[in-house]
């Protein structure tokens, strides 16, 4: 048990070789990789979130130890996919059309990964079609939409009236970014909202029907 | 400019947004417009009159250094917006940019904005400003997470250490490089100020944490490539206008307060009123209402924006700090939405006659 709070810490602490050594002797010693990343991973993002929230680290912090749960995953994730065994719920995200930042985009993502959703990130500057097609051919259960120009507020709001329109089972939409508010989520029918990474994790997990 | 100036446009209780892009949408060509320097130089005194102001602020388009720097080291003009360094390009590419930049003329772009300016210092009273992106935010438009290298390299990992830390600091030398060759030319034609862009400076980057240990990187990138700035600024009698939009902390505040700029603008998410109390009495604040916001009436309804304006006005003087209010960044045309910006940078402004230039 111990191991596991070893590792759940190194990863929240953003500790590249203790997470890569750690999650090696658990392996080693026949913990299974679904276990790992459900008694770590998962809350070792979780714990970061947290953090970022009562603003006890900030956003390099959470890209240290995003990081360092990607080392794990590189680890787990062969094994997890010969046994296979997937994330219950996917997510589809990208930065919207005419915009090109990426930073808020690629935290969320990392967040969502560390939350155990199978993430397929669009990169940026993606059209309206290109979320639908998306959702369509990952059965995604979320897509998120990423802005930080005001400029691409209408995009992000012809993103989120074309994926409605597409009717696709179960799916939620989610959006983001510095000019975004929840009153502007609201007024484009977005599902969800969140003004943080940390808090998109929340979000996410409340849109899919699971405690958060 | 005389830094005086500036105060004294202060103590008039001016208000003025950066709107140029707004005027410039007014207009039916206004991508024919960018690239003709007069007619760019008659909107940008456009801007100035409608918005009842003495300067004459130019457009703020970061992408520009961006792009000019990557062409010239060989990147084709598609792939500038999102081509990243994968690793150090190494010194000669130091070498090579400021060959090309000295062998070259400016992009078609840069130099309409070079004739812009040229145009207002010519043809009008006004007080001529020229505009850049600043050197650690075009650095971070160079890689692909440039957030990284800066936490790594706080942490104490050197260039020789770690790759990513050896990337990052060859970025900020070419940035550097080709900003101060921008500026450099504004000067030449005319600017008696520009205005430095640096929204990257902030607490995305720098974690406020990290810094908390006592590590010098915020100097060392964030301060260190704008004191070289305001080095060249003071040597031609030209004053640093200087801009971030980013949440910063107290501490990078007063870090920029080092730099002894003539106006310092900052972001919606400072209270300027006790901001007040951190700069020195000769730095006039510039903002800081959240026009981020202004695209939508329900985020931000048209008479919120005067009593915001009218509020933070009153705050501001309560203090007694030299103040011009302003909007938090350049106000930007969003399509669909021009005259929804328009209606509250108006009802923003308290318009006075034009002072005349010294």
């Amino acid at each position: 048990m111990s191991h596991f709070i070893d590792l759940k810490m190194a990863v929240a602490g953003g500790k590249r070789i203790d997470t890569i050594r750690l999650t090696q002797e658990l392996l080693a010693a026949g913990s299974q990789p679904q276990e790992i990343v459900d008694q770590s991973l998962v809350p070792g993002m979780a714990l970061v979130g947290e953090q970022f929230r009562c603003n006890e680290i900030f956003v390099p912090e959470m890209l240290v130890a995003a990081r360092a749960m990607k080392e794990a995953l590189k680890l787990l994730e062969p094994l997890l996919v010969s046994a296979g065994i997937k994330p219950k719920y996917t997510v589809v995200i990208g930065t919207v059309q005419g915009d090109l930042h990426d930073i808020g985009k690629n935290l969320v993502s990392m967040m969502w990964k560390g939350a155990n959703f199978a993430v397929v990130d669009l990169g940026t500057n993606v059209t309206p079609e290109r979320y639908v097609a998306a959702a369509r051919e990952h059965g995604a259960h979320i897509v998120g939409l990423s802005a930080l120009l005001t400029t691409t507020m209408p995009a992000m709001r012809e993103a989120v009236r074309l994926l409605k329109a597409a009717n696709l089972p179960n799916l939620k939409v989610m959006v983001g970014g510095a000019p975004i508010t929840q009153a502007f989520a609201d007024e484009i029918g977005a599902d969800g909202y969140s003004d943080d990474a940390g808090g998109a994790v929340n979000v996410a997990l409340k849109l899919v029907g699971e405690a958060a | 400019m005389s830094r005086a100036y500036l105060l004294q446009l202060a103590a008039t209780n001016l208000r003025m947004p950066i709107g140029a892009d707004i005027v410039l949408h007014r207009h039916s060509d206004p991508a024919a417009i960018l690239l003709d320097g007069p007619r760019l130089g008659e909107v940008i005194a456009e801007t100035a009159v409608t918005f009842g102001t003495p300067l004459a602020f130019p457009l703020m388009d970061l992408r520009l250094e961006k792009a000019w720097l990557l062409t010239l080291l060989g990147v084709s003009a598609a792939d500038v917006d999102t081509h990243h360094f994968a690793e150090d390009p190494g010194a000669d590419a130091v070498t090579r940019l400021s060959a090309a930049l000295a062998a070259s003329p400016p992009p078609p772009r840069v130099a309409a904005n070079l004739a812009a300016l040229r145009h207002v210092v010519k043809n009008t009273p006004l007080y001529p400003v020229g505009m850049s992106i600043g050197p650690f935010s075009l650095a971070t438009k160079l890689l692909a997470d440039p957030i990284m290298p800066v936490y790594l390299a706080g942490s104490g990992a050197t260039a020789a250490e770690e790759p990513e830390v050896a990337l990052v600091e060859r970025a900020l030398e070419l940035a550097l490089t080709i900003v101060l060759h921008s500026i450099r030319l504004q000067l030449d034609v005319g600017a008696k100020a520009v205005f430095i862009a640096e929204p990257a400076a902030n607490q995305v980057f720098f974690s406020p944490k990290q810094l908390a240990t006592g590590t010098d990187i915020f100097e060392r990138y964030a301060l260190a490539p704008n004191r070289a700035i305001a080095r060249l600024l003071e040597s031609h009698g030209a004053d640093l206008l200087f801009h971030c939009c980013g949440d910063i902390t107290d501490g990078m505040l007063k870090d920029f307060c080092s730099l002894h700029p003539a106006l310092l603008s900052l972001g919606s998410s400072r209270r300027l009123w006790e901001d007040a109390t951190l700069v020195p009495k000769d730095i006039v604040l510039y903002g800081n209402l959240p026009s981020k916001r202004f695209y939508s009436d329900q985020l931000t309804p048209p008479d919120a924006v005067k009593v915001m304006a009218d509020e933070l006005e009153e705050k501001m003087r309560a203090t007694g700090h030299p103040f011009i209010l302003g909007t938090e960044c350049d106000t930007l045309h969003v399509e669909g939405c021009g005259h929804i910006i328009c209606n509250k940078l108006h009802r923003m402004l308290n318009l006075i006659p034009l002072l005349p230039t010294p």
